[in-house]
């Protein structure tokens, strides 16, 4: 399993030098004391510190634990990645399809086909989180939520 | 006396319908999000800011600090019934509560949990009171020097107590400073990290970060099972015996004290108050070889102990201004997206509703207390609703809590990517906390410290001119350097040993 704890090391002393490149662009110091880059250009220094000292005791010591025990099994991983698409796809389509329609979408997917539950509960569900959450927010908590930008939906009422 | 004139001020606050109103919302979602094994109280209060935002900020502390300490109480429901904690801090109950449940006094345990529930956070509560003017005199003689030292004590506090891996919690500390980064210079106004996206240039929202690092990572680490656990519980007789009131009376009173004193305790957890409540009532208990076997003392401590932990870990948020857990970040987050600042001026400048929050501890405790008893029935039916549909309707209301805190789809990205991230780094045992913190505090940390140097043109020495700051500073360094020397004197251990802290 230690791969993992390596490629895990090696990305936090990338995004510590990431952190002191982008900071060595901004000004350190200025007339009046510290100037925008001082504060991360330290933290940067202190992850890299920190993520070097981490990576040292993982090379240096033994392995005894199993890759399996890290990855998920086949089926896990593929409930894993359908959530992570589901929401990929909530982010990118809300504005575009509007929230009522593809929180509906987004509700059967993971109700039906991840959580397999009945049509009718499904259904029920998806129409209260998506229709009902919709004019809850907008008429009561004063938190519009996106119409449709697609005009033959936005007609819809959508 | 003037404690007690302004919380007669708050108790007029707290009464007003409109704020019992909220206080009983809080309640009865934090119970909710409580007995719901998944949702944690750092994620279900983030998930529930956004429902907060047209309320008056005196309403909406009110509500997210209910629903705080309302997890506590929840917690123990399933950790009774079922042996599954609902909450971290309701872990250690399972061991004496479920034994009881399965001789037929789950719900004397129960009972007792809830009435020390309420005992314990309204005695952190009343120290609250106490603590209040004195602390706040004290703080408002902080400038920003005595400032940055308290926040880095603060912070040093919760790495050395953060599970057995220093160097992890250091990185998880500076990781969120790093995210606290992002966004405008909080001096100068100058854009840092943003990539050129105008969404980041009012910095990383920590909402979306806070629920997908604790809640989706959550949901992605029960995805790893099938979604088939439906939980069936039997409630027995709510009343306890004589002898175990009479038995419970003492683990109650440790446990108030306990919990208030270690919820003062930057990164203490409501777990380690419960733990160290339960391990005191085996050492004063008379017979420790029946623990284990259902004891009320189990039961009474631990649960007392949490719920006073709840309560006591806001006196530092609301007199000093620092965040003694997770959570409590994540309730001063709320306030500052209400406009207010936590601290000793809060008394100052929002009288009505500092006070006005305290009264309504006393005020959600009563009503948990009821909500606790006679309807626990309903509680342990909504148990019955299969994970298969709770994860969806959770996901739904993250999404929704995430899009809703600026009217952004770019949000949603932003809580799916800390999703992956806090999945990645809980199955690498990173803790968690240090984030939370770090983040909400980054931006006040940055400001005092180069503020404090602006002061003295660059001159470090600036620290070592005020009594405070330097007590303050060479505590940190204790606290920061104990657990290394502790390090180098256990000597080596394995691998597998280290990742798993």
């Amino acid at each position: 399993m230690h791969w993992v704890y390596r490629i895990a090391g090696l990305c936090f002393v990338a995004l510590s030098a990431f952190v002191v490149w982008e900071s060595w662009n901004l000004e350190y110091y200025t007339n009046l004391g510290p100037g925008p880059g001082f504060f991360p250009l330290w933290l940067g220094i202190g992850m890299g510190g920190l993520s070097f000292a981490w990576l040292v005791r993982v090379f240096g010591r033994p392995d005894t634990a199993k890759a399996s025990a890290f990855l998920p099994q086949r089926a896990g991983l593929v409930r894993i990645l359908s959530i992570l698409v589901a929401l990929a796809a909530m982010s990118g389509l809300i504005n575009l399809l509007g929230f009522q329609l593809t929180m509906f979408l987004f509700l059967v997917f993971l109700l039906m086909v991840l959580g397999r539950q009945a049509l009718w509960l499904t259904l029920v569900v998806a129409l209260i989180g998506s229709i009902g959450v919709y004019r809850l927010f907008g008429a009561y908590l004063d938190v519009p939520l996106p119409p449709a930008a697609v005009k033959f939906l936005a007609n819809l009422g959508l | 006396m003037d404690a007690f004139q302004n919380l007669l001020m708050g108790f007029a606050v707290a009464l007003t319908p409109q704020n019992l109103l909220f206080a009983f919302l809080g309640s009865v979602l934090g119970t909710l999000i409580g007995v719901l094994p998944g949702v944690g109280p750092v994620a279900g209060v983030a998930m529930l800011i956004p429902l907060t935002f047209q309320m008056n900020p005196t309403g909406a502390i009110i509500m997210l600090t209910a629903l705080f300490y309302g997890t506590q109480y929840g917690g123990t429901i399933t950790s009774v019934l079922l042996n599954v904690p609902g909450e971290a801090a309701s872990a250690i109950t399972c061991i004496e509560g479920y034994e009881m449940a399965k001789k037929g006094r789950g719900g004397a345990a129960l009972a007792i949990a809830a009435i020390g529930s309420f005992i314990g956070g309204t005695f952190a509560t009343f120290a609250l009171v106490l603590a209040a003017g004195p602390l706040t005199k004290v703080a408002l003689e902080f400038g920003p020097v005595e400032f940055f030292a308290l926040i880095l004590l603060g912070l040093s506090l919760l790495m050395g107590l953060a599970g057995k891996s220093m160097i992890k919690a250091l990185m998880m500390g500076v990781l969120g400073l790093l995210l606290a980064m992002i966004g405008m210079d909080p001096v100068r106004g100058l854009p840092r990290f943003t990539f050129g996206r105008m969404e980041l240039m009012d910095g990383i929202g920590f909402v979306p970060v806070i629920m997908g690092l604790f809640g989706l990572a959550e949901i992605l680490e029960n995805a790893e099972k099938q979604f088939a656990q439906v939980f069936t519980a039997k409630m027995s007789s709510l009343i306890p015996t004589r002898k175990e009131l009479r038995d419970s009376i003492g683990p109650i009173l440790r446990g108030s004290v306990i919990g208030t004193l270690l919820g003062l305790v930057p990164g203490m957890t409501g777990s380690a108050s419960s733990f160290l409540s339960y391990i005191a009532e085996r050492k004063v208990s008379r017979h420790p070889e029946r623990f284990g076997t259902g004891l009320i003392e189990g039961v009474a401590g631990p649960e007392t102990a949490n719920n006073a932990h709840a309560n006591g870990a806001i006196i530092p948020l609301f007199t000093l201004g620092i965040p003694a857990s997770p959570t409590v970040a994540v309730i001063m987050g709320a306030f500052m997206m209400h406009g207010l600042i936590p601290g000793p001026f809060l008394f100052k400048e929002h009288p009505d509703v500092a006070w006005g929050t305290i009264a309504s501890f006393y005020v959600g405790n009563v009503m948990l207390l009821i909500l606790n008893l006679p309807l626990v029935g309903i509680w342990v039916k909504i148990l019955k609703v299969p994970y298969g549909l709770l994860f969806g309707i959770i996901l739904a209301f993250m999404v929704v809590g995430a899009y809703s805190i600026s009217n952004s789809a770019f949000d949603v990205g932003v809580m799916t990517l800390f999703g992956v991230v806090g999945y990645l780094l809980r199955k690498m045992d990173f803790p968690l906390a240090p984030v939370v913190l770090t983040l909400i505090l980054g931006p006040l940390m940055e400001r005092s410290l180069r503020t404090s140097l602006e002061m003295s043109q660059g001159d470090l020495g600036i620290f070592l001119e005020s009594p405070i700051a330097v007590v303050l500073l060479l505590l940190s360094a204790f606290f920061l350097i104990a657990p290394a020397f502790r390090f180098f004197r256990r000597g080596k251990g394995t691998v597998s040993g280290e990742e798993g802290a």
